[in-house]
């Protein structure tokens, strides 16, 4: 997996790394199971701060999809074929993505325009054959 | 032939040719310790003192080289070093002022605005690391037990005073473990040193282009493989080159004259062996197989990280838990001087050989 962060950039680095991986994921880059470097490894080829990597793995902790351990090191826990997320999380999604779509109609980008990107983004995801039209966990936005 | 005419001969015009050559080994995005952008890498000022750095580090290797070669034979033992010491530094004055310069074009024009500055990493480094070449470390043990094996056997004949030190005739020191064994200490000390800092090396950060992120990683492993085979290589000369000096102070090997060069011909092949393949792969592996270029979509373009390189040479970033970090100037790595690891390393590569010096100042050597 390639993993890139912007050093200057407004998004705080332990954010960027949370959230590559979250893309290598959900694109079957790094399915269930897979490992990951560990904090100290992936700190020293970013060159970044060693708790600065911390927090962005106990960030993904958190949120159920990767394992920690001290002999096995980072470990992931789920991907797109591991089933329903966990209850409650999907109500906690919905407010951040209506945030991230609101930011695209305020700035007055057409509705078929917004549809389009998504559909986009989630055509590059690794689903499992047959897991596209839902799993019943939809609801209104 | 003594120390002194070695340093005239050798030394002052193999370090000259190594100086002069040594931005041909380096990545195009680093000149002269001033990162640029791709696109800006053939800008006509960084052209400019290329060209005016070649000319330069030759005119003062030549002249460096006539005048270490004309006072061969007169003057201090030091005369030689110390023309050896105003070469590197007068090709130091020209990489800065090289440095100053592009630094200057590049901060004015400001080449990095508006670019996308990142920092890439393939994960499969750490996944699935490459492997140290232990094969490749044998001959450098096996010269070390066998100088060992050597000394061992000549002991008991040995008289009751030997020569000593490394260079020419030396002085006699009285017959004991420590001066007898003392080149078997020097071959340990070398290969030990040499061997942690590859192990090091093999732990550190790949040089991957933000530009070139796949083929540059691909790259690297290779350039990785070649530089090492060729440092073990070294290793295994300079045991072989200690071993020479062993057999002459164990009286086993008369050398005069001419003859007392050879102990430093497997070190000066070594040397040139190395050189040879870092000029050959470039830094990173920067001048190997072009042709991968563009395996996978860039990453934006590499950050613009010169605040961490002090007078474009030492890299000192606290933040980097990194020990060693490629470096800015020819092929290789150089220490992460914020890292205080690393000047515990350091202070060890110093340390040890003091110790030594001391045991054999104790044992009269």
């Amino acid at each position: 997996m390639l993993l890139s962060i912007e050093p200057d950039g407004p998004v705080p680095i332990y954010q960027q790394i949370r959230d590559r991986i979250v893309e290598a994921i959900a694109g079957g880059m790094q399915p269930a199971g897979s490992a990951l470097p560990s904090t100290r490894g992936l700190a020293v080829d970013l060159g970044v701060n060693f708790h600065t990597v911390n927090k962005g793995y106990d960030l993904l902790r958190q949120e159920g999809l990767l394992r920690l351990n001290r002999k096995s090191g980072a470990v992931v826990r789920r991907d797109a074929g591991s089933g329903p997320p966990d209850p409650g999380w999907a109500q906690d999604w919905t407010t951040r993505l209506r945030t991230l779509l609101a930011e695209a109609a305020a700035q007055g980008m057409p509705a078929e325009d917004i549809g389009r990107y998504c559909r986009a983004a989630v055509a590059a995801f690794a689903f499992p054959a047959g897991a596209e039209e839902g799993t019943g966990s939809e609801g209104p936005l | 032939m003594s120390a002194r005419d070695l340093v005239a001969d050798f030394i002052v015009p193999v370090v000259g040719a190594l100086m002069c050559l040594t931005p041909a080994a380096t990545r195009p995005t680093l000149q002269f310790g001033v990162r640029v952008p791709r696109e800006r890498a053939g800008s006509a000022v960084i052209l400019r003192e290329r060209r005016a750095y070649y000319w330069r580090t030759a005119a003062i290797g030549v002249c460096c080289t006539v005048v270490a070669v004309t006072v061969e034979g007169y003057g201090s033992w030091w005369l030689s070093r110390i023309i050896l010491l105003l070469e590197v530094a007068a090709n130091l004055g020209c990489f800065w002022a090289a440095r100053r310069k592009i630094a200057a074009v590049k901060n004015a024009g400001d080449w990095f605005a508006g670019q996308r500055q990142t920092i890439v990493t393939d994960t499969n480094w750490r996944t699935d690391p490459p492997r140290f070449p232990v094969g490749w470390l044998i001959p450098a043990l096996a010269v070390t037990a066998a100088t060992a094996a050597v000394g061992a056997l000549r002991y008991p004949d040995l008289p009751a005073h030997i020569t000593a030190g490394l260079g020419g005739p030396g002085h006699q020191a009285p017959k004991s473990v420590v001066s007898v064994f003392s080149v078997v200490a020097c071959q340990v000390y070398v290969t030990a040193l040499w061997t942690g800092l590859i192990l090091i090396i093999y732990r550190s950060r790949p040089d991957i282009e933000a530009t070139d992120v796949t083929a540059s990683s691909l790259r690297y492993r290779r350039f990785l493989a070649a530089v090492t085979r060729a440092l073990l290589t070294l290793i295994a000369l300079v045991d072989v080159s200690l071993l020479l000096v062993a057999l002459r102070q164990w009286q086993l090997v008369r050398l005069s004259g001419p003859g007392l060069a050879l102990p430093v011909l497997p070190f000066a092949a070594g040397v040139l062996l190395l050189a040879a393949v870092a000029m050959r792969a470039g830094q990173g592996g920067s001048r190997l197989n072009g042709n991968l270029r563009g395996l996978a979509p860039a990453a934006g373009t590499d950050w613009d990280d010169d605040r961490f390189w002090k007078a474009g040479l030492l890299y000192v970033n606290r933040d980097d838990p990194g020990i060693m970090v490629g470096s800015r100037f020819g092929a290789g790595w150089t220490f992460n001087f914020g890292n205080p690891t690393a000047w515990l390393i350091m202070a060890g590569i110093v340390a040890a050989p003091a110790g030594l010096a001391a045991i054999g100042a104790a044992a009269g050597m």
